[in-house]
This record gives C-alpha cells, structure tokens and sequence, in this order.
C-alpha cells in the first residue's frame, strides 16, 4: 500500500516536470534578430576595415544599392537600381528577407542617405548582426530644381582650424584700435609744452 | 542472480538520477558565456538609435558649458594629433579605437553624468554612441553636427541679414557672446574699452587753454 502511494506521487512529479520542461520549449521565442558580432570586434572591424566607398567606384562596379531614406525623399529622386529601405524599418519582415538574400548572394551592399551620417545607425546594426559586405557611400545628396544632385564628400574632414580663427581675431582686434590713440596723444604733448617755454621769455621782458 | 543485481542497482536508481542532473546543471556553468548576444536587442538598439533626442546641438551645449553646468561630461573620439590641435574646453580624449579599453568605461559606463560624444562631424560620434548604446550605457549623447558646425555657429557665427526674425538675431547675439566666452576677440569689444581714456583726454586741453589767458595779461605789463 505504501510501495503504491510512494509511486502515485513519483508519477505526478515526474508529469508535471515534463510539462513545465514542455511550456518552457513552446513558449521560448527564438529573438528574430541575433548579434552575429559582439561589440568588441566591431569597434576593431569599424576602425581598421574600410568600409567607404566614394561615388565613382559605385558607378563602376556592380553592387546593390540601398536608399536608406524615407519612401517620400526616394520617390523624389534616387540613383539607378536603388532599393529603398527606410532606416527606422531596417528590421522588419520584408527588408530582413531581402537582405538575407542579397547576403545569400554574397553581393557587396551599399548604403546611402542624404549624407553618410544617416547611414551610420543602419550599418551599425546591420553590421553587427553579421552583414560583412556593407559599405557607405560618402556623397551627399541634395536637390536643385527638383532634380538630385550627388555629390561626393569626404568623411570627418576637419573643416576648419578654430585656434588659427581665434588668434586671427585676436590679432584683428589688436590691430585696429592702435592708429586711433597714437593720433590723439600726438598733437596733446607739443603744443602745450612749446607755449610754457616761451612765456618766461615774455615775462623777461 | 541477474535479477538481484538490477534490483540492487535499481535501489539506488533516485540517487543514480539525481546524479545525472546535477551533471548536467554543472555542464549549464561550464557553456561558454553567450558573449556574442551581449547588450541589448537589435530591435531596441535601433529604435534607440532613430530617436533624435540622443543630439544635442552646439547653442545647448555652449550654454552648458557657459553656465558651468556640472552635470555632463564630453568625450571626443577623434584621434590625438586632431584633439590636441583644437578640442572644446574641458572635454576627455578617448579615441574610437579605444573606446572599449577598460580605461574607458569608467568614464562611459556611469549614470551619475550625461556623456557628450564629440568628433568632426557626427559620424564617428554616432559610432561611438551605437556601441556604448549596445552596451547598455546610460545617458549617451551626440554633439550634433560636431566640431565643424561647433565652429560654424559659435565660434564664427554669420551675421543674420536685415530681413531675417528677430529670433535670428537674439540667437546671433547669444553664439556672439559664447564666442567671445571661447576665446573670440571682436573689433568692437576693444572699443568699449577705449572710451574712458577718451575722457581722460579732455581736461588736459582745458589746461592749456587757460594759460592762454595769462599770457595776454602779464604781456600788457
């Protein structure tokens, strides 16, 4: 009687294990996205490859070409054979398809927006989710008439030298109140003293 | 006799399972750490990412500074001869390669300052910021536009013309004085300075004038 109680309570046990273990595998959601590079290896990949790429060697080499501006700005004007891929939607259904396929592929990937700052939150992602064929392309796009203008740029170029414009208008300022007081004390200093000599030699008189 | 060895063995068949699961909870310890999945999602990066409110721009920024405001501090990820040529006051050079030395994270991984990444542009800023971003960090921030439009509105802001608003020319007034505050000398700053020593002048003609005076009378003498 005891062997069969001791039994009855094992096997409620042991059943109700398995099923907990069965909830937890039904209910585990494998993460759509996964990190395919962790960050450390990132920051060495981001600062030693190169991944830019200027206007003229797009032309001249058969890439894939990503418009990661909104639907609106793409319509407007865009280059040839670009597909668009608004930032913000990086990561839904569609465009990991797409991409998935064109990493398939094994095509290089360029990336471009109004300017290649806008193209940084989407590489990074992408890149760290294990696309190796990413570039950025460096050029900036603006309109003129409604027409798109590219043009290329140069990546955190240091545009100006702030300490030379600094000591520039220092040396500026310097300069231009110095003619005014030399005039002023000029004229000051003779006159009087020449009239105080002469009046004793009056007075001797 | 078979049969009595397997009842022995099966004596000991709880202890034989317990022993078989603690096996596996300790090969659970000895897995690799999951090191590649590590931070936050992808899908929670990149909505962190568009958010404009991880910009601040150069006026916000200049105004904390002028104000002293304790609160923030700035990390500038250029490299060293670039920082050293000219860097905002006050800011840490950390250059982007070695933004994830354990130097580093000291002055990242804290929630006590809001943390200000400064380069040229904002391109390798942004970088910088979706790394630590990844990581978890608090309170990232980005200069917007970065040392070069640092230069274009404070430290040499254009003149508005007469038909722009006259929000213009308050915001012209104010990156005029931060400038100043940065080390800007104006033409007309020195000219303020210039006018007691114009009054100065004065009483000294009043002098000559009135030994003028004598002179005709000790002359009649």
């Amino acid at each position: 009687m005891k062997e069969l109680e001791k039994t009855k309570r094992i096997s409620i046990a042991s059943v109700l294990f398995i099923l907990v273990v069965l909830i937890g595998l039904l209910t585990y959601k494998r993460p759509k996205h996964m990190y395919a590079v962790n960050s450390k290896t990132t920051l060495e990949n981001i600062t030693t490859e190169n991944y830019l790429i200027s206007l003229n060697e797009i032309e001249n080499s058969d890439v894939i070409l990503i418009d990661i501006r909104n639907q609106y700005e793409f319509e407007k004007g865009h280059l040839n054979n670009a597909l668009n891929m608004y930032a913000p939607e990086i990561l839904n259904e569609e465009n990991t398809g797409i991409l998935e396929e064109l990493k398939s592929t094994n095509k290089t990937i360029i990336m471009y927006g109004n300017t290649p700052e806008e193209v940084v939150v989407p590489f990074m992602i992408l890149h760290q989710l294990g696309y190796q064929n990413l570039k950025i392309a460096t050029i900036k796009n603006s309109y003129s008439q409604n027409k798109l203008i590219t043009q290329n740029i140069v990546v955190e170029k240091s545009e100006a030298d702030i300490n030379a414009f600094i000591s520039e208008s220092i040396k500026k300022a310097a300069l231009q109140p110095k003619p005014t007081p030399k005039a002023v004390k000029t004229p000051k200093k003779i006159i009087p003293i020449k009239k105080k000599k002469k009046m004793p030699v009056e007075g001797g008189c | 006799m078979v049969n009595r060895k397997v009842a022995k063995v099966l004596t000991f068949r709880y202890k034989i399972l317990a022993g078989i699961f603690l096996l596996l909870a300790a090969g659970l310890v000895l897995l690799p750490k999951y090191e590649k999945h590590e931070g936050i999602k992808p899908e929670e990066l990149l909505s962190n990412a568009i958010s404009p409110e991880r910009y601040i721009s150069t006026d916000e920024l200049a105004n904390k500074i002028i104000n002293q405001d304790p609160s923030f501090i700035m990390i500038d990820v250029r490299n060293e001869t670039e920082f050293n040529k000219y860097s905002i006051p006050n800011s840490i050079n950390i250059p982007l390669k070695k933004l994830l030395d354990i130097d580093a994270i000291g002055y990242l991984n804290q929630s006590q300052y809001d943390v200000i990444f400064i380069s040229n542009d904002h391109f390798y800023a942004d970088q910088a910021w979706m790394l630590c971003n990844r990581l978890d960090y608090k309170n990232l921030r980005v200069l917007k536009g970065g040392i070069n439009n640092w230069y274009l509105t404070i430290i040499n802001p254009t003149k508005p013309t007469d038909n722009m608003p006259a929000e213009d020319f308050e915001l012209y007034s104010f990156r005029k004085s931060a400038s100043m505050f940065f080390g800007v000398v104006y033409p007309e700053q020195l000219k303020v300075e210039k006018k007691p020593e114009v009054k100065k002048v004065t009483p000294k003609k009043v002098i000559p004038i009135k030994k003028k005076k004598k002179m005709p009378v000790e002359g009649g003498c």
